[in-house]
């Protein structure tokens, strides 16, 4: 919206360093016997505010702006203290309005209500009147920094639709100044199969709070580049490119190549279709951190490393992600049935993968936050007993579970 | 001048109104209650009231930190139907965007007590306002000064895709430095610049609403504002609004009987509009424009006026355009910024103007006489 990214109060307030997410965990993590546990929230509240959005019709880039402000929301607040589905029914809300796109209070509040009865969750509110409250709420932690930037536009731009999305783009945001990470020169072919996975990708990262960490322009450009890697037609174009002599020898950009491969096309410019494109060349053109661009890339694996853990009926919050589209081309067919099974146990918190693994499950999830609720209220309600509670709390959990 | 008797009046309206809303959030706000608005690290206290729209009212306040002196516009909220006004949440979004000599500035947003204000710079004046008082003697570079101002800030918005919508005299800002300021963004919003989108057509004061507006257009562009802009313009050497209609239908005899009635060729677009042969006139009128203002404006004043009131948007001149009008750069005197208002005694809005007005209306016992935009 605001057309300038880096005056704008997403790349001034709210791109936050490690420290801060782990500050704003510390009251969570007493109350967890695994830490790894609250990453797996992530993805299960990501998941939530995607199947809400898709029940109130709100396109993705304002499904995006609700799981943003969800992430911004719990950068100041703890899961133990608040009620995250209520939480997350008012990102859904607001981001609708912010997105100028909005849907009725009573509409939300109906489907939240169906939704979260599906996660045992039976204590939403029926009165409007506390969804509206919680927006207000909302709207005074996020400091009313309605203005979100996601990685989708970086990546229309980057690959020339800019303008045939604009069903998606932000009306007034199609278009803006110069380009601050990059000329444009050389621009980007990609199949649609490819901008699709990119796509796909990005709103996978909604799934973690990479959204909190970097600016949405990089992770655009971290997508990118693991859609070059995973995909095959890609990935024997940078071959082809890479074999090339004329491109192999003149090198000379001196650009942290995370493919570690030196090759630069001298006529990047004048490429046309005829040529392979010169996607290596096209990355090192870029006018933005590669070693950035690497770590995000290497963050959104372990993503994926994660997300592989957790068990989610396939075709409930994960659709339009990767993880999903995959699981539809029947490669992990198998492991997400073997799984469904298990998740909707209500009874069994924790199924066994096919690796062995621990699997979370959302209603394993679900257990938790209730329970870090619960014991967060009995600390908060016998505040004298004049013992460290992290540590009390740790031992009485331990012995609970045993 | 304000006296606290004043105050005391507002408080006491106002806590009456919102008990009639029965508010979840704003049962009694801050700034009627107890003078007072903000935190401990952001304290203001509030002096009077200078405004009241139809998004809420505006107040002036100071910080009690650094005694720099802001205009606290409230926030109403829509009692529990739809908490946060979409309107509200546009403006907050379209404001922090924004950054211009020209446009009002939003300095910080302000939650306190279940209310949400909008901190601005504070500007003494609104151009209703200081047109209407009869201190200040503008002169014609003052007024080219102020007309340039609005363009300029007009131009800014335009060029980042945002249509104002609601230009009229108690929106646009002045200072006692001679610095305008467009305020109000309530009706505002971004545009697409290669697509012009459908709209709402029901924007824009109904005096300085543009035909195509009033003959059921949706789907328009920054023109609009640029043929309130014109109106303006007229306004600044007048000191009131030039097209006075009572409802729309007679909003745009008005308009024909002083630009004449347009004709296709001037304006191919028009037979298309929804509502243009509900409106057709009987007989065409001829333009009378240049004959009853060439008493007022200079002939490259006339020359731009005529522009910003061309009936095919197509044709209006743009902000842009507008700046490099023979009337900035060639005709004397060049424009200068009336400086000399910080001479002026009082702050002059709106609301004050209508006040008075209330009061010689009484005075002379006239009955209906003015309708009232709103």
């Amino acid at each position: 919206m605001a057309t300038d990214f880096w005056s704008s109060s997403h790349y001034k307030r709210w791109i936050v360093d490690r420290a801060t997410l782990r500050q704003a965990r510390s009251d969570d993590l007493q109350y967890v016997d695994n830490p790894e546990h609250l990453a797996f929230l992530n993805i299960f509240f990501a998941n939530l505010i995607s199947r809400l959005g898709r029940k109130l019709q709100l396109r993705q880039r304002v499904i995006a702006t609700a799981i943003v402000f969800f992430r911004r929301f719990y950068v100041k607040n703890s899961y133990c203290e608040t009620d995250p589905f209520i939480v997350a029914a008012a990102c859904c809300y607001v981001a609708a309005k912010a997105e100028e796109s909005p849907v009725h209070i009573k509409h939300v509040v109906s489907e939240a209500r169906t939704l979260f009865g599906e996660y045992g969750i039976k204590t939403f509110p029926t009165d409007n009147s506390k969804l509206a409250e919680m927006e207000f709420y909302l709207v005074d932690e996020l400091d009313c920094d309605l203005t979100v930037f996601h990685p989708y536009r970086t990546l229309m731009t980057l690959v020339g639709k800019g303008t045939s999305a604009a069903s998606d783009t932000e009306v007034g945001e199609a278009e803006d100044g110069p380009r601050y990470w990059g000329t444009g020169e050389g621009k980007l072919e990609l199949s649609e199969q490819a901008i699709q996975t990119s796509w796909f990708i990005i709103n996978d990262t909604l799934r973690s709070e990479l959204c909190l960490l970097y600016p949405p322009h990089l992770i655009a450009v971290a997508a990118i580049y693991l859609t070059l890697v995973f995909s095959t037609t890609t990935r024997a174009q940078i071959q082809a490119s890479s074999a090339h002599p004329s491109s192999a020898s003149s090198a000379p950009h001196a650009h942290p190549d995370p493919t570690r491969r030196s090759s630069r096309s001298a006529s990047s410019s004048s490429k046309k279709h005829a040529q392979p494109p010169d996607l290596i060349g096209w990355m090192a053109g870029l006018n933005v951190s590669m070693s950035l661009v690497a770590t995000i890339a290497q963050e959104i694996i372990s993503l994926y490393a994660l997300w592989d853990r957790y068990s989610e009926d396939a075709g409930a919050g994960e659709k339009g992600s990767l993880r999903h589209a995959h699981a539809l081309r029947g490669s992990r067919a198998a492991k997400e049935a073997g799984s469904r099974s298990g998740s909707a146990e209500m009874s069994e918190a924790r199924d066994e993968g096919a690796q062995g693994e621990v699997r979370i499950t959302p209603m394993f999830l679900v257990q938790l936050l209730l329970h870090m609720r619960q014991k967060r209220m009995e600390d908060l309600s016998h505040p004298a007993n004049g013992r460290p509670v992290a540590v009390n709390k740790m031992l009485e959990r331990t012995q609970a579970a045993g | 001048m304000r006296t606290p008797e004043d105050n005391h009046d507002y408080a006491h309206e106002s806590s009456q109104r919102s008990q009639r809303a029965g508010g979840r959030l704003r049962r009694r706000t801050a700034a009627e209650a107890s003078q007072f608005v903000g935190n401990k690290e952001r304290l203001y206290v509030v002096l009077g009231q200078v405004g009241s729209g139809t998004f809420g009212k505006v107040f002036k306040a100071s910080n009690t930190a650094n005694g720099r002196l802001v205009a606290l516009k409230l926030i109403k909220m829509e009692a529990e139907k739809d908490g946060f006004p979409v309107t509200a949440m546009r403006e907050v979004k379209l404001l922090q965007s924004l950054r211009h000599e020209n446009v009002v500035q939003l300095y910080e947003m302000l939650v306190c007590k279940g209310t949400v204000y909008m901190v601005f710079e504070y500007m003494d004046h609104d151009l209703t306002g200081v047109l209407s008082q009869t201190q200040f003697e503008f002169t014609e570079a003052h007024l080219k000064s102020f007309c340039r101002q609005m363009l300029a800030g007009l131009a800014y918005l335009h060029h980042k895709g945002v249509i104002h919508r609601d230009i009229k005299g108690s929106n646009i800002l002045v200072n006692n430095r001679g610095e305008l300021k467009l305020a109000d963004f309530g009706l505002a919003r971004f545009y697409q610049k290669r697509r012009k989108s459908d709209y709402t057509n029901r924007v824009i004061t109904q005096w300085y609403r543009p035909p195509e507006l009033l003959l059921g257009a949706t789907v328009y562009g920054p023109e609009v504002d640029m043929w309130s802009a014109g109106c303006i313009m007229l306004e600044l050497f007048t000191k009131k609004p030039v097209f006075q209609g009572t409802d729309e239908i007679h909003q745009v005899h008005v308009v024909y009987k002083i630009m004449g009635t347009p004709t296709v060729e001037e304006w191919p677009g028009m037979a298309s509009l929804p509502w243009y042969e509900l409106l057709r006139p009987a007989e065409p009128i001829p333009n009378r424009f240049r004959e009853l203002f060439k008493k007022w404006l200079t002939p490259a004043g006339l020359d731009l006026a005529e522009k910003l009131l061309t009936y095919d948007p197509e044709r209006r001149i743009t902000a842009v355009q507008a700046l490099e009008a023979p009337y900035f750069n060639q005709e004397q005197p060049p424009a200068a910024a009336p400086v000399g208002l910080s001479s002026l005694e009082g702050e002059w809005h709106e609301m004050e103007t209508k006040r008075e007005r209330d009061k010689k209306r009484k005075r002379e016992e006239e009955g209906g006489g003015v309708v009232e935009q709103e």
